[in-house]
Order: structure tokens, then C-alpha cells, then sequence
């Protein structure tokens, strides 16, 4: 069974280079929390282009698609005729189709920072306050006492204040 | 600034959560004087409205818009404030923007329900409200999507949406800050808010791409929002409303008024919340800039609204034009001529601009300025138009004087309910704009 190492810093360089030395060390699961975002930590960790884009580009289609067919569709189901005009008229729809398609694409972008960031996670996770304050707290994930060990000295030696072994889920 | 010293990541947290945790008796009386204020002139008179009819408003044969709808573009465009300002400031990486977005983008979210309850008012029969919404019903009636009042519908529930879905995501991380500081019911429910964040770099780096692309999407919407308002009048052959210049007027018109809210809201917040350390003179100096640059653009758009009638050289543009310039409300026309295109003007000297009580008091003319323009645009129009036979005249009646009083108050007890809830100042953005906490430095 795995354990974890936790490491709380008080300076932002000092937790970057624990992170770093841990990651070049072949530590894979590492959970880094700030107080900020930190955009030198995301990279380390291997985050880039988030695939929240996705969600974004497909709701906002969707929603062109949606609210174009709305507007022919209601037409078509109660038709108005107005002077002789066509019973579809493509200038009007396409400001339905503009504010549908922003409609979806803030619902779906919603959605999909949900799905990607794995929130909500209401159940218990390790976690420290003092993280959305002051401090960064960083949890390796090791497989067994000697990881820990070394996971423990490389925090040790970056600068951590404090270091602890936690059980939990990272 | 040379006495400023900057907070501690620990005194942010600490600050701004004592604002919104800690609540005195003079925050007890402002709002219960708030809510009191908002049934007795708003909600009541609406009640008697719907008793006795929309006969109890002053509108009329010729002129069937009022007051009602002259406040509705009003507060549509102070919302304009809040989310624009937030979404352009932060896609365009101004940090000055950190400290006081989110109380403009609450203004945006209750500047736009006080909007939306006037609509309702205007309607008269408020229980057949659900008409405008496309959904299937036993008469078979669907929405005319060609109409601009649908275009209306349709944007305006997209921005209450969006607006709402760009202020909570911002708050999540306060939203865990509160969660950590409180225990009890108050933990529990932030618990649930803040869904379970706890800063993780893989959050932090979804939220920021998520967010981006709120603010990117929301710009578009903002400006089609004030635009689709502008056509609901200039889409009619009124003289006087019938104006291709419509759109970014009051585009223009709804940012400029919405920016002086956010002066009006900034200088209460700093006094009475404390935030002094948070809300500080380089925000009124940059605020103060750009109300000059809008109060420009916006005076610019008001020649050329009068050229182009009089260029026009159609008898009944000039007419409106004349009657707007000459009649009965011109002391109103002109009076929001020096509210809003030469009062601004001041803001070029510095001691006005880094002055707290100067801008705040430019701030109120500016909106004064801007009410008076949107009752000038629907009082001064719809009784004059075409053949002087049809002409009308109108005068809001005690009812919506009343009404548009109330409305403040409401717009104020929601804020005031607000800044109980949620964090006013965004902890995680002050402390970027902070002195990284680097032992190297």
C-alpha cells in the first residue's frame, strides 16, 4: 500500500524546487496546492493546454446549431406571415443562434472545468488550510518506506517547514 | 504612495473575511432602512399596479412606453460595468483590475435582476411572462424570433447566466477560504459552494482556462446585449429612435454609466467595509481615465446623432430633434449634456481624479445624466411622432416615480446581501497583485 509525504513551504521558489527536484527524481504523483496559481508548478506537472477548450468549442456550436434551428423551427410550427416576407428569415436567426451559441458555450465550459478538474470532491482529500492562506503544501505519492525517505529528504532539503507522512487520498 | 504598506497573504484573508463574517449595527440598520425602502416604494405600488391596472403608470395612447422601460435600459446598462470591465480587464492582464472586479461583477448580476423586474412591472399582466419563453404550451403558441423584444429575451437570460456563472467560478476559492475560517452551518454550506476546492495545481490551471473563456465569451455578449436594447427602439420607424447610431450609443452609454457605478460602489466599499488597503488610488486614477474616454466617445455619438437628423433633412426627425433640443423636457436634455459631457471633462485635473468625495460626487452625475438620457430617449420619441394630431404627451405618474425610486433599493439590498455571502474583494487575485513570497526576494 502506497503512502504519502506531505511538505508545507513558506516561499513559493523554495516549494517550485521541491517540485521539481521530486519530478526529475521519477516521482509521478505529486499534488501541488497554493494559495495562487502558480503557473511554474502547472508546468512541471505537465499541464497545458486544458482540454476545457473542448467543451467551450463544442457547446458554442451546439449552441449556433441549436438556436438556428429553434428560431426555424418555431416558425415553421406557428407560422406569422408579415407582408409577404419569408416565412424563415435568416438576419433575425442568426442573433438567436449568436446568443444561444455564448448561452452553450458558458454552460459547456462550466461543464467541462467540472469534468477536468475533478470537482466537486466533497469526500475527504488530504488538505491543509494553511495552503488557501499562506503556505504551499505539496503530497508525494510513494510506493514504499524507501520512497518516502527520499520523497521526505528532497522536501527536507528544498526548504519545507514542515514535513509529515499522511494517509489518505491524494 | 508612500505610506502604503502592503498586506500579508494571511492579512488579506483576514481582512477581507472580517468585512463580510464580522456585521455591525450600522450594517443591520442599512439594510433593514434598504428593505423597508424597496416594499414601500417598490414592491407595494407595483401590487397596487397589478390590482387596479397599468392605467395606475402614466403611459398613454400615444405614448406606451415609459418611465418603466426608460429604467429598465438604465439598469441594463450599469450592468454593463461589471463583467465587461472584469472580461476585458482580464483577458487584456491588467492587475489593477484584481481588487475590485468582484464587486463590479455583483453589480452586473443585480444591476441586470432590478432590470429584469421592470420588464415584469412594464407588462402589466406579469403571471403571462412565460409566453416569451420558447417552450411548448396547450395553445401551440411559439415565440416570434423576428422580433427584436425576443432578441431581448433571449440575450438578456444569456448574460443573467453568464454574469452569474463568471462571478460564482471566480469565488471558488474564496468560497474555500470562507469554508476553512467558519465552522458549523456556515462551514457546511461552504463546503458545498467551494466544491470541495483546495487549490491544486491541476484546479488552479482548469479554473484559469475556464475563466479565460467565460471572459471571452462574455465581451461579445455584452455589447450584443446593449445592442439588441438599442434596436428594440431603433428597429421601430419612430422619428427620434430610428437611428443606425443606436448600437454603440448605448453600448458606449451602458459602460460609461456602468463605470461610474463602479466609483459610486468602490468609494462605499473602501469607507464602510474597511477595504481601504485593497481599493486604492491607482484604481480611481485608471477609472477615472477611462470615464473620460467613454464621456468623450459618448459626446462624440450625441453630434453625431444631431447631425445626421438634421443632415437627414426629414421634417419629422428635425421635429423630434427640435422638441428633444427646445421642449418640454430640454432643461432635462441639457442637463444630461453637462452631467455627462462636460462634468467628466474635470476628471483631467489631477487633484479631481485622485480625489475620493470629487469622484464619487462625478460618479452620481454621470448616472443622474445617464437616467435622464434613457427617460429622454423614450419620453421625448413615441408622443411625437409623425402628424401632430397623433402627438401625445408624457408624464410618469406617482406610481412610477415611486417605482424607479424603489428600485435603488432593491438593487441596494441585494448588494447589501452580497457582501455578506461573498468575499467583495477576490483573496486569491489581491494576493497575486502581492510581493511573491520568494526567500530569493
Amino acid at each position: 500500500m502506497s503512502t504519502n509525504v506531505m511538505g508545507i513551504f513558506q516561499f513559493e521558489d523554495e516549494f517550485i524546487g521541491a517540485l521539481r527536484r521530486l519530478k526529475e527524481s521519477g516521482f509521478d504523483g505529486l499534488t501541488a496546492m497554493s494559495p495562487i496559481p502558480l503557473h511554474e508548478a502547472e508546468h512541471i506537472l505537465g499541464f497545458d493546454k486544458s482540454p476545457v477548450r473542448r467543451f467551450t468549442l463544442a457547446g458554442t456550436l451546439l449552441g449556433a446549431a441549436g438556436g438556428f434551428a429553434l428560431s426555424v423551427a418555431t416558425a415553421l410550427t406557428f407560422i406569422l406571415p408579415t407582408s409577404g416576407r419569408p416565412i424563415i428569415t435568416i438576419p433575425p436567426y442568426l442573433i438567436i443562434s449568436y446568443e444561444m451559441a455564448i448561452l452553450f458555450g458558458v454552460l459547456f465550459t462550466l461543464f467541462g472545468f467540472h469534468v477536468v478538474s475533478g470537482l466537486p470532491a466533497w469526500r475527504d482529500k488530504i488538505y491543509r488550510p494553511v495552503s488557501n492562506v499562506d503556505r504551499f503544501t505539496l503530497v508525494v505519492e510513494c510506493a514504499d518506506g524507501e520512497n518516502s525517505k527520499l520523497a521526505e529528504n528532497i522536501i527536507l532539503e528544498s526548504g519545507a517547514e514542515e514535513v509529515s507522512r499522511v494517509e489518505g487520498d491524494r | 504612495m508612500a505610506d502604503y504598506i502592503e498586506p500579508t497573504y494571511a492579512e488579506v484573508n483576514k481582512d477581507v473575511l472580517r468585512a463580510m463574517m464580522e456585521t455591525g449595527p450600522k450594517y443591520w440598520a442599512t439594510l433593514g432602512t434598504s428593505i423597508t425602502v424597496a416594499a414601500v416604494c417598490f414592491f407595494i405600488p407595483w401590487f397596487y399596479q397589478l390590482e387596479v391596472g397599468v392605467g395606475a403608470a402614466g403611459m398613454n395612447r400615444s405614448a406606451v412606453w415609459g418611465t418603466y422601460l426608460s429604467n429598465f435600459i438604465f439598469w441594463i446598462g450599469l450592468s454593463h460595468s461589471g463583467t465587461l470591465l472584469s472580461a476585458v480587464l482580464h483577458i487584456t492582464n491588467s492587475s489593477w483590475r484584481k481588487a475590485i472586479y468582484r464587486s463590479a461583477e455583483a453589480m452586473t448580476l443585480f444591476s441586470l435582476i432590478t432590470a429584469a423586474l421592470f420588464v415584469m412591472v412594464h407588462l402589466g399582466r406579469v403571471w403571462f411572462v412565460h409566453w416569451t419563453i420558447p417552450v411548448p404550451n396547450q395553445m401551440g403558441l411559439w415565440p416570434n424570433f423576428r422580433s427584436p423584444l425576443m432578441f431581448d429575451v433571449m440575450a438578456i437570460a444569456t448574460y443573467l447566466t453568464a454574469s452569474s456563472i463568471f462571478i460564482y467560478m471566480g469565488s471558488v476559492p474564496d468560497f474555500a477560504a470562507v469554508r476553512d475560517a467558519s465552522s458549523g452551518l456556515r462551514r457546511k454550506l461552504y463546503t458545498i459552494f467551494s466544491f470541495g476546492w483546495r487549490g491544486t495545481a491541476r484546479e488552479w490551471h482548469t479554473l484559469g482556462w475556464a475563466y479565460t473563456f467565460f471572459a471571452v465569451l462574455v465581451i461579445p455578449l455584452a455589447v450584443s446585449v446593449h445592442s439588441i436594447v438599442s434596436w428594440d427602439f431603433a428597429m421601430s420607424l419612430v422619428p427620434g429612435l430610428h437611428h443606425t447610431v443606436f448600437a454603440p450609443y448605448f453600448v458606449t452609454g451602458a459602460i460609461f454609466s456602468g463605470t461610474a457605478g463602479i466609483v459610486t460602489v468602490m468609494f462605499l466599499l473602501r469607507k464602510y467595509m474597511n477595504f481601504e488597503r485593497y481599493i486604492r488610488e491607482i484604481h480611481l486614477v485608471n477609472l477615472g481615465k477611462l470615464l473620460v474616454l467613454l464621456s468623450l466617445i459618448w459626446t462624440y455619438i450625441n453630434i453625431m446623432e444631431v447631425f445626421t437628423t438634421w443632415f437627414s433633412g426629414s421634417s419629422y426627425e428635425l421635429e423630434a430633434l427640435e422638441w428633444r433640443l427646445t421642449g418640454f423636457y430640454a432643461p432635462m436634455f441639457w442637463e444630461m449634456i453637462l452631467f455627462c459631457a462636460v462634468v467628466p471633462l474635470l476628471i483631467l485635473f489631477k487633484r479631481i481624479r485622485t480625489s475620493w468625495k470629487s469622484m464619487l460626487i462625478i460618479s452620481i452625475l454621470i448616472n443622474i445624466g445617464m437616467i435622464s438620457e434613457r427617460f429622454i430617449i423614450v419620453a421625448t420619441s413615441q408622443p411625437r411622432k409623425f402628424l401632430p394630431n397623433a402627438f401625445g404627451f408624457y408624464f410618469p405618474s406617482i406610481v412610477e416615480i415611486s417605482i424607479t425610486i424603489g428600485s435603488f433599493a432593491v438593487f441596494t439590498t441585494l448588494f447589501l446581501i452580497f457582501v455578506k455571502w461573498v468575499p467583495a474583494v477576490s483573496l486569491y487575485e489581491v494576493k497575486e497583485t502581492l510581493k511573491p513570497l520568494r526567500r530569493s526576494s
